[in-house]
């Protein structure tokens, strides 16, 4: 019991010495507010229609109405102009001197061929080198495409019932029917590609990417210096000074510990807080599941801060080799873009970092609209990285400088 | 009665002995002395029987527990003060106090009070609210001393604990020293300062190299040197004839001599033997003197006499 007691007062005393630190508090949430909030900004137009304006080339050889539906769909886009574009343009992205990302062909009979029920190809061009907007494009075509496929299913749907209830109605008669009633009401209900950027699920806010990859790395970098602060309470003394009195390691390094992780907790609660309630940043439907995820990522963080500690010697050296580790595990880890557009193999390079795994969860949550019970495989692993962290860490770490 | 038995104490880092077979022990309510200049072994010393390092060899005790195999019974007792500023220097002096009278076990009014008689004895009680980083370095000192004095040990380990410090504060740390001692504590002072510890202690081992080189009161030690001393002249005018010296150097007692400038140092075993033959032969060269001191034996001669070089480099 007086060690419990003791752990606590070790606590206390760190969160006592962060409450007065205005420095801390810099560095914990004003410095990563700033980024995120310059970030998402600068970057909304690839995550969503914003400000981008992009020219598509379009090379229609349809002579049906499902072609020219198509273009005119794209176009309604405010985001798009649309330009009609011969093979060789649409081929090379060029007409008239200036260049586009992308280009549609849309072949020919492609209406027929669609009403018949056949696998249709739309050929697709695209800028290699373009890093924004082809994707973006692309995500266009493929949501309007996709409208397309469920009108298509649903016809089918129908005729398939149709032919099921009278067996005497002509087959064909009815398909063709139901297809002209589905693609009336896409008449009446143009494409709204801006909800459907990149083919995803919802309108994506970039503060819903942002927020949580800049939140933990800024966590990270928050570890640290409680990593800097624990080397340097044993090189100052007072560490020393604990050693000789009647207090057990244990309590002097899990109350320092303790106060760490309640630190890192209410660092990455604010930052989201902050991101929510001032740029609308999606919390998901799941609460419970996004505070596992916070207190999970804060826990590994922790232990990470431990890990960092024992495994250097002094303070600068903690802030070095801290600096360089957090920065491979951001870039690597998915805090600075989506692990979605790099490499498969990368995607699993990163998933060497604490950062995949938390962001994973996170953004299952908050942009894939998952719950509690999709990322506790997330959260397991988490826990399970902060232990084999927590562990070596205790176990490495020294009391006494060499 | 002892209440400190350090046996053969060895500590070593590396293949090299900071501490390297101490012995001593120290009776209740001693001031106990340990001098030495920088890097004798003082702090690894005195971090062995605070129970911070273990010894690589030899055997401490603190009243009859093995600071070895008793550590956690050892911490209860002792007081430690270390060589650095170990407190919180975000923190008031106030909330630094309460916190380590915590890890002592104090809590509620006794705690209140204890950090009140503390800050009132090393006088800072107005200044309790202040975060220590506001604090001039002797009343950091003072603080530092503090937060080892709140439990009430029973043996109290100071470290170097005037460093840096004006004359005034200095004499506020040894007030407080005495006052501690007075209340049935016992001392261990290191220091590298030979006046300090020949003030303050009732018990004083010099230490070079890892190594006791000489212990005893300060009287003991002071007769290791005889009843030797030095001489000094001034001599007009300025330089002195040659072969003077020699002649000095032949006289009774007389162990060396050292002119610099107009002045002539002259190291006796017992100075006030060699004064009349001295003074002889300057008269006889025809040296005038304008002036003259002797310098009774100190722990600084004896530090010299002992390893060949100052206390103070
Ligand atoms: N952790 C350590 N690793 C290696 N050598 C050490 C260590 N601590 C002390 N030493 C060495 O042991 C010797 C004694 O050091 P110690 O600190 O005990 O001296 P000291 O008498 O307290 O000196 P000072 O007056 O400067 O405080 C020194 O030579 C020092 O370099
Ligand atoms: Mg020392």
């Amino acid at each position: 019991m007086p060690a419990i007691k003791k752990l606590w007062y070790v606590t206390a005393k760190d969160l006592l010495i962060v409450a007065k630190d205005r420095g801390a508090w810099m560095t914990l949430l004003v410095t990563p507010l700033v980024v995120i909030v310059v970030v998402s900004f600068a970057l909304s137009p690839i995550y969503k229609g914003g400000s981008l304006h992009a020219t598509m080339l379009v090379t229609n050889h349809d002579a049906g109405s499902l072609g020219k539906q198509l273009t005119d769909a794209l176009a309604a886009s405010p985001n798009i102009t649309i330009q009609p574009a011969s093979d060789r343009e649409s081929q090379t992205l060029k007409q008239s001197g200036s260049s586009s990302g992308l280009s549609l062909v849309i072949p020919k009979n492609f209406s027929a061929r669609v009403q018949a029920g056949e696998r249709v190809q739309l050929q697709v061009y695209e800028d290699p080198n373009s890093t924004t907007s082809a994707p973006f494009l692309k995500g266009m075509i493929d949501g309007a495409v996709n409208r397309f496929s469920a009108v298509e299913v649903a016809a089918k749907v129908a005729v398939a019932e149709a032919v099921e209830q009278n067996r005497q109605a002509d087959a064909s008669a009815v398909a063709s029917q139901a297809s002209a009633a589905a693609s009336a009401q896409m008449q009446n209900q143009p494409i709204q590609t801006r909800e459907q950027p990149a083919g995803g699920v919802k309108t994506l806010n970039t503060f819903d990417i942002e927020t949580p990859g800049f939140a933990v790395m800024f966590l990270l970098f928050g570890v640290m210096i409680g990593a800097e602060g624990l080397l340097e309470e044993r090189d100052k003394g007072t560490m020393g000074r604990l050693m000789v009195a009647p207090v057990s390691r244990a309590s002097i390094l899990g109350g320092k510990l303790f106060a760490q992780f309640i630190v890192s907790v209410i660092q990455i609660t604010l930052l989201f807080a902050v991101g929510h309630f001032a740029f609308s940043m999606d919390t998901g439907s799941s609460l419970a599941g996004l505070a596992l995820m916070l207190v999970a990522t804060a826990f590994t963080a922790t232990s990470f801060g431990l890990l960092l500690a024992a495994l250097t010697k002094t303070r600068r050296q903690a802030s070095s080799i801290g600096i360089l580790a957090i920065l491979l595990m951001s870039a690597l880890g998915g805090s600075w873009w989506p692990l979605d557009i790099v490499p498969s193999f990368m995607r699993k390079l990163g998933h060497l970092s604490m950062n995949a795994w938390a962001l994973d969860g996170i953004k299952g949550i908050i942009i894939q609209g998952q719950g509690l019970a999709d990322i506790l495989p997330q959260a397991a692993v988490l826990f399970a990285y902060g232990s084999v962290c927590f562990l070596i860490g205790l176990k490495m770490f020294k009391v006494r400088a060499a | 009665m002892s209440i400190v038995q350090a046996d053969s104490l060895v500590k070593k880092y590396g293949g090299i002995a900071a501490v390297d077979g101490v012995s001593f022990s120290i009776e209740k309510g001693q001031i106990f002395g340990l001098l030495g200049p920088n890097g004798a072994g003082k702090t690894t010393t005195i971090s062995i029987l605070s129970t911070f390092l273990e010894p690589t060899g030899g055997e401490a005790a603190v009243d009859g527990l093995s600071v070895r195999r008793q550590a956690g019974k050892v911490r209860e007792i002792i007081g430690f003060v270390p060589q650095e500023i170990a407190l919180y220097p975000t923190l008031t002096a106030l909330q630094n106090l309460k916190f380590y009278g915590k890890m002592y076990g104090l809590g509620g009014a006794l705690l209140d009070e204890r950090c009140r008689d503390v800050l009132e004895l090393v006088e800072l009680w107005e200044r309790r609210h202040d975060n220590i980083e506001k604090f001039s370095g002797g009343m950091k000192r003072r603080i530092n001393l503090g937060a080892g004095l709140l439990h009430g040990p029973r043996f109290l380990l100071l470290d170097e604990p005037t460093v840096g410090v004006d004359p005034q504060s200095r004499e506020h740390i040894f007030d407080t020293i005495f006052k501690i001692r007075d209340n049935g504590a016992t001392i261990l002072y290191t220091s590298h300062y030979m006046e300090e510890v020949e003030l303050l202690c009732d018990h004083i081992a010099i230490m070079d190299r890892g190594k006791v080189i000489a212990s005893g009161t300060l009287k003991e030690l002071l007769k290791m040197l005889g009843e030797g001393g030095v001489i000094e002249l001034e001599v007009a005018p300025p330089g002195c004839p040659a072969g003077l010296k020699e002649k000095i150097q032949g006289q009774q007692e007389v162990t060396a001599t050292r002119s610099e400038d107009n002045k002539l140092f002259v190291s006796s075993s017992n100075s006030a033997r060699s004064l009349p033959p001295v003074l002889k032969v300057l008269e006889q060269s025809g040296c005038q003197i304008s002036s003259l001191e002797l310098y009774a034996p100190s722990l600084e001669k004896l530090f010299i006499q002992l390893t060949g070089k100052e206390l103070r480099e």
